[in-house]
């Protein structure tokens, strides 16, 4: 009896010790990232294989992430945040819990990707797409507005608790209004078919579950080199020049922390080595300059996509409550 | 025309366990026990009286209509009443329910309730629920609910068995006095010879699946068809014996047989310890070796020169261990020769 | 009565401490942001939630106690061939965390998901409660009881309305609110299967909005419907239970030429609650096997054991040292601290994991994140279990033998460690054994609260099905039937009650 108490006590104790551990300088160096771990990992996995540095990375959505370092406020133990979109690392920015980042680093890519006040960067970049099964779909909807029609109720798959379809419906609501974007998005709660990820919709439109839906295009890359391209049911299209459904965005960093680690781990993912990574791997658009996307790839200016300053994308909050709003979540 | 006619009734109730071949015949306002053993088939036959199951082979006839045979009519539409071992009581509902559970749509309801709770003795108890009676309560509302809807019929499955001794006496006079007042007929199923004799009009023994006597319980009790019964109905003496000039020859002397004997048979006769008589007689070369008192009677233990019996003598006078005594039987005897 | 150790009472109140800070303080927070919440809670998308809910919790309700009493019936009350066999497949079901059932159903039919989907899938995941409750009450219902209705002019169907219906209505109310306050607090299932109710929501709402009291008041609102479920569940716990034993006669219904149909609904039952969803997890990891990545199946393997091992050594050691307090010394107090523990054990996962954030974040960051965070959270929901767990085999020990071992010199303490708890301990030790297979299980919580980097079975099948790559899903799926699943069905009081009733009766 006596050693089950003190085993009870020493539990008890060292429950309160654990947590003496500071997280933010000389402890865990600690990454969150808003994308998926299928695609990150291995690019943590070499980052350590090449420095001997441990991330410990926590893997989730982009907005949960953003809102969690929201609620976690100074406490949080992040130290870099990696974020699928734009306005992910817009909003924690805006809530000044991001760093400038060193000149150095943000003169490695086009201003366009990076924030005005130099808190965040691009990493790499991706374009949204139509993804489609040819057999369902015969006629390309040509905005992607129009999948708000009739015609498409229960064929479209979208993905509304992930960043990057957050940040295309911010993008909507600049550009088109809140009227609009709130009538489209209420439209899709008839329309749509919902998912939690894009690769989970490219799924869903190879085994015929839905006609057609809205991805960042890298997914159908990544179905494709897994299963060949020659055995893909479906393709991906853009909608019309400069439809707010062609948005081109960035995955991209920023850092929370002094921790000297973090700078390294940024530095590292701008490397030739990761942008490279992206490019053969991901199959999405590096951002510095000097690499080439894959070949058949539209380069990244060449998009149709419409005008779109990524720093505006940080009005995540009200997109959020706007597709509250329509009850997609 | 009977009540209840079953005739040829085979049924087979599991492990090797069977009724063959039973006849037999219930009139109206007549009591008929139905005595054997455990595993004899007492229970399983009173279900197919019931209607619970179905027999392999066999009639059975009930109140003018076939109900199992070519067509089988299920209990619910037979309208015989049960009394299962321990009552069986609904334990949800109170005595007033219990009872009245069989004539929901009853108009006269009410007051046919009141009538049985009058003629069971259970007023003032209507509200009670089943756990807060009595056994012999119980068994009391288990009859009432069974008479309600006026069966013709009611089959009692071992109705005292779970009660104490006196308890028992009472309510099985009480049973008899309710089932003559409702004018219906029962049947009565039984491990107690006692409680079978005592009760019923007529006497079936069941054994190993088949009905090895029917009588009334003075015949039964005076002319078992075999030793098994003799010995099963009370404690009866067996002693070998031959007939020898239409008479039996024992140790104890010549018996006269109740039955017919041919001459030169050897077998055995059954002797009922109460038709014993043992003298006093100190040059008797028999003597007392034990006794056990009762009171009213005593089971006197005596050694013969030959035998070791067991007599059942008037309490008060029964003679003490060590006494000689010599060993005469009253009346006649049963004989069952050997084959 | 003796008072009872110290350090029993420090831990047990420790443990009621732990239990309502972190709900304590999800109410503070919306009294604080009370216009967001008040906004949140009056939006029409909050009543269709609640219609959601409603509907499901009662439409799994009523179907769950429709199948498990068919199943109870006719395993118990009709001779169907291999009773005992079709008792284990009407209880296999609690072996497979509904998740994991959900998972095979969709990986099967890819259109599987909304209500229908939902429905089924909780239908099947718990059924098997009314089954163990209907058929523990079915056994002790007198068989001739219902013989004399029958003899009295009822019909098989209004003999089982009044007379059967009425005896094991307790058993079966109470199982059904079980039922409720499961699909209530069901998470995994629901959100794979797309089925907006409040967890998802709340999930959802947690995931996707800066200002997190929209998921705070979704989830007292949550809570609010669990207490109401919880009060009731009180009412019917344990009132009116048959004490009678179980029937000695062998009186079973003839099913005849039913015996077949009958098997094969029975059957449907048991391809529908686990045969086809197992056969659909099975299949995805053999085909998906040439692709596995076994050095993390292992990792995740090692890490939930290790994560539900300490877990379980802390919740018994925290239920043991109530139970010594509430079984052996029944002070006032101590019945007070159990009665606040065992209301947790309705709480929902998700709702603890959500409120633990949240205090994990803002009042002791020095925890958060870390493991001792995840197992406050095992200690809130899986106390009341251990605690339930490790009572009966204290409150079994014989009285008289604490006396004797008293009388013969020894004191309090050393009669507790030489005498109570030695007697006690296999018991104890199952008790242990089966908070730990439930914490291997755990998913909610869990995926909140995991510290940075670690990844379990559930949480890593759970990101795979988010990319509805099946393949990927199953073995952590099959893994954790295997190692949590089948041996917590194995250890079950109840379920093994159940067999050794069944084939004695």
């Amino acid at each position: 009896m006596k050693r089950l108490f003190a085993a009870a006590l020493a539990a008890v104790s060292v429950l309160g010790l654990a947590g003496c551990a500071p997280s933010d300088t000389d402890g865990d160096f600690v990454v969150y990232v808003g994308r998926s771990e299928t695609l990150i990992q291995p690019l943590i996995d070499q980052y350590f294989a090449e420095t001997g540095v441990e991330v410990q990375v926590r893997y989730a959505g982009s907005a949960e992430l953003a809102a969690q370092i929201l609620e976690e406020g100074d406490n949080s133990p992040a130290d870099v945040f990696m974020a699928q979109d734009a306005g992910a690392l817009g909003a924690v920015s805006k809530a000044g819990y991001l760093r400038e980042l060193d000149a150095d680093l943000l003169n490695l890519i086009d201003p366009e990707y990076r924030a005005a006040d130099g808190t965040w960067m691009g990493v790499s970049g991706r374009v949204r797409v139509l993804i489609y099964n040819p057999e369902r779909v015969t006629e390309l909807p040509s905005s992607v507005l129009d999948l708000a029609g009739p015609e498409w109720k229960g064929r479209v798959g979208i993905a509304p608790t992930n960043a990057s379809f957050q940040a295309f419906v911010t993008a909507l609501r600049l550009i088109e209004g809140d009227d609009v974007a709130l009538e489209w998005l209420e439209a899709m709660k008839e329309n749509g078919v919902l998912y939690e990820k894009n690769s989970a919709i490219v799924e869903a439109v190879e085994s015929g579950q839905v006609d057609a839906g809205l991805i960042n295009h890298y997914y159908w890359y990544a179905k494709g080199n897994e299963v060949g391209f020659e055995n893909l049911n479906s393709e991906i299209a853009a909608f019309e020049s400069q439809d707010v459904g062609n948005l081109r965005n960035v995955a991209g960093v920023g850092i929370l922390s002094e921790d000297s680690r973090a700078k390294a781990f940024v530095e590292f993912l701008l490397s030739e080595t990761a942008q490279q990574y992206f490019v053969t791997e991901t199959s999405e658009y590096p951002l510095i300059e000097d690499l080439d996307p894959l070949p058949g790839l539209t380069p990244l200016d060449e998009i149709p996509a419409p005008e779109f300053d990524l720093n505006d994308l940080e009005a995540l909050e009200e997109t959020l409550q706007l597709i509250r709003a329509a009850g997609l979540i | 025309m009977s009540l209840l006619a079953l005739s040829g009734i085979t049924k087979n109730f599991g492990e090797g366990n069977v009724l063959k071949g039973i006849s037999i015949s219930v009139e109206e306002n007549e009591l008929v026990a139905i005595l054997g053993s455990s595993g004899a088939g007492k229970s399983t036959l009173l279900r197919l009286i019931a209607g619970f199951e179905k027999p392999d082979q066999g009639q059975i006839e009930f109140d003018g209509a076939e109900v199992a045979g070519e067509q089988f009519v299920p209990a619910e539409k037979r309208k015989i009443g049960i009394v299962p071992q321990d009552g069986a009581l609904f334990p949800h509902l109170n005595v007033y329910d219990n009872i009245g559970f069989g004539i929901a749509k009853d108009p006269n309801r009410a007051s046919r309730i009141q009538q049985l709770l009058v003629l069971t003795e259970l007023e003032g108890l209507e509200k009670r629920k089943p756990q807060e009676l009595s056994g012999g309560q119980m068994q009391r509302v288990a009859l009432a609910r069974a008479l309600a809807p006026r069966p013709k019929l009611v089959l009692l499955d071992e109705p005292f068995s779970a009660l104490d001794a006196e308890l028992r006496d009472r309510l099985r006079n009480d049973v008899r006095r309710i089932i003559r007042a409702e004018g219906v007929s029962a049947i009565l199923v039984t491990h107690d010879q006692e409680e079978a004799l005592s009760l019923a009009d007529r006497v079936a023994v069941l054994r190993e699946g088949r009905i090895i006597q029917v009588g009334t319980p003075t015949e039964i009790y005076n002319s078992p068809a075999d030793i098994g019964i003799a010995t099963f109905l009370g404690d009866s003496v067996l002693i070998d014996g031959k007939v020898v000039d239409g008479k039996v020859a024992t140790d104890l002397g010549k018996l006269t047989a109740l039955n017919h004997v041919s001459e030169g048979d050897s077998g055995v006769v059954a002797i009922r310890s109460e038709n014993f008589y043992l003298q006093p007689n100190p040059s008797g070369d028999s003597e007392v070796v034990g006794r056990v008192f009762f009171g009213h009677d005593a089971v006197v233990e005596v050694k013969t020169p030959t035998l070791r019996i067991k007599a059942r003598s008037n309490g008060p006078f029964a003679p003490e261990v060590g006494m000689r005594v010599t060993v005469w039987v009253r009346g006649a005897v049963n004989f069952y020769p050997s084959k | 009565m003796r008072k009872p150790p110290v350090l029993t009472v420090v831990l047990g109140v420790f443990a009621a401490l732990l239990a309502i800070a972190p709900l304590g303080y999800l109410v503070l927070r919306l009294l604080e942001g009370f216009e967001v919440a008040a906004t949140e809670l009056s939006r029409p998308r909050t009543f269709e939630l609640l219609g959601n809910t409603v509907l499901l919790v009662v439409s799994v309700s009523l179907t769950a106690l429709v199948v498990g009493v068919v199943q109870a019936w006719f395993v118990v009350r009709t001779n169907l061939n291999y009773p005992g066999f079709y008792a284990v497949v009407a209880t296999v079901p609690l072996a497979i965390p509904s998740y994991v059932l959900a998972l095979g159903y969709s990986s099967i039919f890819p259109w599987f998901s909304g209500f229908w989907a939902s429905w089924l899938v909780l239908s099947m995941a718990t059924a098997p409660y009314v089954f163990l409750a209907v058929s523990a009450s079915l056994l002790r219902v007198d068989i001739a009881a219902e013989e004399v209705g029958r003899s009295l002019g009822y019909s098989r169907l209004q003999v089982f309305l009044k007379i059967t219906w009425p005896q094991i209505r307790t058993s079966a109310t109470a199982a059904v609110l079980l039922v409720a306050l499961y699909v209530l607090s069901e998470f995994g299932a629901i959100a794979l299967l797309r089925f907006d109710t409040f967890t998802r929501a709340i999930y959802n709402a947690y995931r996707s909005s800066f200002d997190r009291t929209a998921a705070a008041s979704l989830a007292i609102v949550l809570v609010g419907l669990t207490l109401t479920i919880l009060l009731l569940e009180r009412r019917y716990r344990g009132d009116y239970l048959l004490q009678r034993p179980a029937n000695s006669r062998r009186l079973r219904q003839e099913l005849g030429r039913m015996q077949t149909p009958v098997t094969l609904l029975l059957a449907l039952f048991g391809l529908l609650g686990a045969g086809l969803p197992m056969a659909a997890i099975i299949n995805w990891t053999l085909v998906g096997s040439s692709s596995t990545d076994f050095g993390n199946l292992l990792v995740a393997t090692l890490t939930s054991v290790g994560i539900a091992t300490l877990a379980a050594a802390l919740v018994s050691i925290f239920a043991l040292a109530v139970a010594i307090w509430v079984v052996l010394h029944k002070t006032r107090f101590g019945g007070f601290i159990e009665g606040l523990l065992w209301s947790n054990h309705a709480l929902p996962a998700l709702v603890v994991g959500l409120a633990l954030v949240f205090f994990g974040a803002n009042v002791t960051p020095w925890i958060y994140q870390s493991i001792w965070l995840l197992m406050i959270a095992y200690l809130i929901l899986f106390l009341p279990n251990g605690l339930a767990a490790m009572s009966t085999p204290l409150a079994q020990v014989p009285k008289g033998l604490t006396e004797v071992s008293q009388s013969l010199g020894e004191s309090y303490r050393k009669t507790l460690s030489k005498v109570i708890l030695p007697i006690a301990s296999p018991g104890l030790i199952a008790a242990s054994a089966l908070v730990m297979l439930t914490v291997l299980k755990e998913l909610p919580a869990t995926l909140l609260l995991r510290p940075t980097g670690a990844e379990t079975l559930a949480t890593r099948m759970w990101s795979a099905t988010e990319e509805l790559a099946y393949a990927q899903a199953a073995p952590f799926a099959l893994v954790l039937v295997i190692i949590a699943g089948l041996p917590a069905l194995a250890l079950n009081a109840s379920v093994r009650k159940t067999y050794s009733e069944v084939n004695d009766a």
